[in-house]
């Protein structure tokens, strides 16, 4: 039997009363106000000084009030615990603003999981009967209808493998290895389908796309609909369950079928699959020698930048840190370890980008904020379908930051931070190019494949 | 007292005087400011928050309330001053002061900085390492870096020069405060209109003084000048380990006395006992037993000395006679001289614990679900009697016996702070909080000891009972400012 969202929060109660209002969530870097950087920038949204700690709360930058940072919020869900407050149209209206980044999850010393509190919020706030926000309900209806938020056909959810020549990959019934598109990159971002199948392609795996793939709740999970996305979830666990890998080229997918889906699925069920995003095999065949970059004039000298998608990146690290604080007999010792394991976990896009910058004559520049620390794109949470202008100020933030060092391709791993991303580049004029890093590799025919990856490499 | 409960007519006018964009009464937002931790459990939720820019605004919105009596807090921006000290019965309107941030003038010949409330110790101290990195000002240390500078001026805090220069509140020169009858008014030398903030003591008597400690009780400040120091880069941390809190005491004290040339280098002395380290982890995550921290190298007591100096010459003078004394004490006065060693740290832990501003005093929440600071000054002598007392108190109630104890100003005073790990999250919790904390303040009391930031509830009233001159001049002098006492009405049992 699922939990609701209430008896969820109730879970949570003990690491919610762990918010002392330091309010250190609210900046990046929170712990180094002398940490160097590169100085201050004016971009399109104003001057920032990228330096020391800085405000990295995008609902609190936007909207100011207490209630919108993450300790604002901290101490509205305990109020609603303890029965200071009841949920209202007025809670719903602050808490839904928030893209759930998990900033302040990562810069919290009493490690509170801050993301999974304000999820549980939002879904006990709608099974308060408090009605969703227009554009939530109308995402939540066509999801019901088509599978997917986007109002898509569910045959043209793999058009563009048709029209790109990789038909023969949809419902290849020999293969183990799926791989999961989602919705954002079917219907929208298709560059970044294409570039991550026509890769699994050169690279000889044979894959599958399963076509009754439905979306995989994020959206829903992210704004309190959670018996929409257990829906959904269920759908996709049949839908995958003969497969042993799948992989992933959105980091909201990738996070929602890895993370969610175990926490909301029936005690002691597992993921029938393994799963890994595309990027992570690229690491693995560059680390292991089986794959290097040709070079390429047209790029040689320009700047790539890095946008670490929140749910690649954060959020399993979040999460490796709380499995760790469950297992741990010993955290103190522990900690250690588990430190040292989001650091690797963060090195792996960066892998990628050092190769290409050795390879390709490409200079990777870093933003200020990353890893842990990364500003978001402003797209999760529901809020680029709920609150879109604040989202795309928060795009508009985060590519000045890209502007700042120089950047000529700001490159992420998601195509829906890809999406916000390019969005915010084109209506403030940010002058950049926004890419996939895989589609970057195959549009430009940058692949130089030395062996072929064996079953092994692809099925992690 | 009886104050009005605000309505929509108030927050018209607040709106009125602020904007729409910044009054409000919604109830998720108004919820949003609570905080029953840290520093007070007495938080409650406002009826109305408003967020002023400008001085002038605040002057109206005073008048309004005090015309209207209608309860104001104060907070700046981060812990002290500002979400420890936030609304408690009757609530009323809270004045968050984040947006008044400027950092507004810098002086390196007189030293000096000047801020507005809502400027954080990691905003002023990044500015001055991106800006002035040879002088930095002089930040409270494990307070988080959301603090701020102003939060922790009024509640005389404890700051990274204090066990150098003295108490925090003597790193303020001057200041400027909006009382509720309507007056502005400049302490120090800013009383003249043309003078620098450089002399806190200015035209005779000091107001600045009456206002320091008073928790947004008696005015509004919106800027002061707040001191700053060389940050020179020859710095290290010295530590000695003991098995008790008298041979720490006694081994301090008489490093402290020298003052001159060593104890004016030490510009953050500070120790206390094993469970400092503990419970900064989960309860059921890390082990209790003293052997474990003994194999770390971690000593039952210890103090660590935080050295400044302007060459690595002076550094080493003052590392060396440190380290002399103390071998001396351990060889011919110490209770227990076996215990007494230095602690060796690594060059990392060292780098850690120079960091500044740094968030050393945040996770003891980790430990179960909330903690609260219950601070007292004793003379330095007197410290380890607290520490005795307060810990078999904290234990008898079932709390880890956590103590930090800091000197302030070369061991004059003691800034002891218990730190209660307790589950917030159980109502019985709170009840032994407080029971505790009632217990050990009549028995503080009885051996003069002082609350560093008197709650409302347990330390002012008992304090001020036995004050009750003191207390009776408080209250005649507030009201001269606060004709209808709205000023943060409780929190000092003012009125």
């Amino acid at each position: 039997m699922a939990k609701t969202g209430m008896e969820r929060l109730k879970e949570l109660e003990k690491e919610i009363y762990k918010c002392i209002h330091c309010k250190a969530c609210r900046f990046a870097y929170s712990g180094e106000p002398s940490r160097d950087g590169i100085g201050e920038f004016t971009g399109k949204q104003g001057t920032i000084l990228y330096e020391g700690m800085i405000d990295a709360c995008p609902a609190g930058i936007e909207y100011g009030w207490e209630a919108f940072w993450n300790a604002g919020k901290m101490w509205i869900a305990r109020s609603i615990l303890s029965g200071d407050l009841e949920f209202s149209e007025e809670v719903r209206d602050v808490i839904l603003p928030c893209i759930t980044c998990g900033q302040c999850s990562a810069q919290c010393e009493n490690k509170i999981p801050t993301v999974d509190i304000i999820e549980s919020l939002r879904a006990a706030l709608i099974e308060s009967g408090v009605p969703m926000i227009e554009k939530h309900e109308l995402v939540d209806r066509l999801v019901k209808e088509l599978n997917n938020p986007y109002g898509g056909k569910a045959e043209e959810r793999f058009k563009w493998a048709k029209d790109a020549g990789l038909g023969k990959f949809v419902n290849n019934k020999d293969a183990k290895v799926g791989y999961y598109v989602g919705c954002t990159a079917s219907y929208r971002q298709i560059e970044v389908a294409i570039a991550t199948a026509k890769l699994f392609e050169k690279l000889g795996i044979n894959f599958t796309l399963i076509e009754e793939e439905v979306c995989c709740g994020s959206p829903f999970f992210r704004i309190g609909a959670v018996e929409t996305a257990q829906e959904l979830m269920r759908k996709n666990l049949e839908n995958f369950k003969d497969l042993e890998m799948v992989y992933f080229s959105c980091a909201g997918c990738y996070r929602t079928i890895t993370i969610d889906y175990p926490k909301w699925m029936a005690e002691g069920e597992k993921l029938p699959f393994k799963t890994l995003h595309a990027f992570e095999l690229i690491t693995t065949l560059i680390q292991k020698e089986k794959i290097k970059f040709k070079a390429n004039k047209e790029l040689k000298g320009k700047v790539i930048t890095y946008h670490d998608p929140c749910h690649t990146g954060r959020h399993f690290a979040v999460d490796m840190e709380q499995e760790m604080i469950k297992k741990s007999k010993n955290l103190m010792f522990d900690m250690r370890k588990v430190n040292k394991m989001i650091d690797e976990w963060f090195d792996k896009p960066r892998v990628i980008l050092n190769k290409l910058e050795e390879d390709v004559g490409l200079k990777f520049n870093e933003m200020y904020r990353i890893k842990m620390n990364s500003m978001c794109c402003g797209a999760g949470g529901g809020v680029r379908a709920g609150y879109p202008d604040f989202s795309i100020r928060t795009a508009s933030l985060r590519c000045d930051e890209a502007n700042a060092v120089g950047a000529d391709f700001l490159l992420t791993e998601c195509p829906f931070c890809w999406r916000n991303l390019d969005d915010a580049n084109n209506l403030y004029n940010h002058g950049m190019q926004v890419k996939g890093v895989l589609q970057l590799i195959i549009e430009y025919n940058l692949l130089d494949i030395l062996e072929k990856p064996t079953e092994a490499d692809v099925l992690g | 007292m009886s104050y009005k409960l605000p309505d929509d007519k108030d927050l018209d006018a607040m709106i009125g005087i602020v904007g729409k964009e910044y009054a409000t009464n919604n109830k998720a937002i108004t919820a949003s400011y609570l905080s029953k931790s840290v520093m007070g459990l007495e938080s409650q939720i406002p009826d109305i928050v408003v967020r002023p820019k400008y001085v002038e605004e605040i002057r109206k919105i005073l008048l309004y309330c005090s015309a209207e009596k209608i309860g104001v807090s104060p907070i700046s921006a981060g812990l002290s001053g500002g979400f420890a000290c936030p609304t408690i019965k009757p609530a009323g309107v809270m004045l968050d002061l984040g947006r008044m941030n400027r950092i507004i003038e810098v002086d390196t010949e007189n030293r000096y900085v000047v801020v507005e409330p809502g400027v954080t110790i990691g905003e002023l101290w990044a500015y001055m390492h991106k800006n002035y990195p040879e002088w930095a000002p002089p930040v409270p240390d494990g307070a988080p870096p959301a603090s701020t500078v102003m939060g922790d001026a009024i509640d005389r805090g404890f700051s990274l020069y204090t066990s150098s220069v003295g108490p925090q509140g003597d790193n303020f020169m001057c200041g400027e405060i909006v009382f509720p009858n309507g007056d502005i008014v400049r302490t120090g030398s800013w009383a003249l209109p043309f003078a620098k903030p450089f002399y806190k003591y200015g035209l005779g008597p000091d107001i600045w003084s009456f206002l320091m400690g008073s928790q947004g009780a008696l005015g509004v400040m919106t800027k002061v000048a707040v001191k700053i120091y060389p940050h020179p880069k020859f710095k290290t941390v010295v530590v000695w380990g003991m098995s008790n809190p008298q041979d720490m005491q006694d081994l301090t004290l008489e490093i402290g006395k020298q003052e001159f040339g060593i104890a004016h280098n030490t510009v953050m002395v500070q120790g206390g006992n094993y469970p400092l380290v503990m419970t900064r982890w989960p309860k059921d995550k890390v082990p209790h037993d003293y052997e474990f921290y003994e194999q770390l190298g971690i000593s039952k007591w210890w103090m660590n000395w935080e050295c400044w100096a302007q060459t690595q010459e002076e550094l080493d003078y003052v590392v060396n006679r440190i380290n002399e004394m103390a071998e001396d004490f351990k060889k011919n006065r110490a209770k227990d001289p076996d215990s007494i060693k230095p602690q060796e740290l690594h060059p990392k832990q060292i780098a850690s614990r120079l960091k500044k501003p740094n968030k050393i005093a945040v996770p003891y929440s980790f430990w179960e679900a909330g903690f609260l600071f219950i601070t007292f000054y004793t003379p330095w002598n007197e410290c380890a009697h607290f520490a005795e007392m307060y810990n078999a108190a904290m234990e008898k109630y079932g709390f880890p016996p956590v103590m930090w104890i800091a000197s302030i100003e070369r061991c004059r005073q003691a800034i002891c702070m218990p730190i209660i790990c307790f589950d917030s999250t159980k109502q019985s919790d709170f009840e032994k909080v407080q029971e505790l904390n009632r217990e050990t303040t009549e028995y503080a009391l009885k051996q003069g000891w002082l609350n560093y930031r008197p709650d409302p509830y347990v330390h002012a009233p008992l304090t001020y009972s036995q004050a009750g001159m003191y207390w009776k001049y408080l209250r005649t002098l507030k009201k001269i400012f606060d004709p209808n006492m709205i000023m943060h009405p409780g929190r000092l049992a003012l009125p």
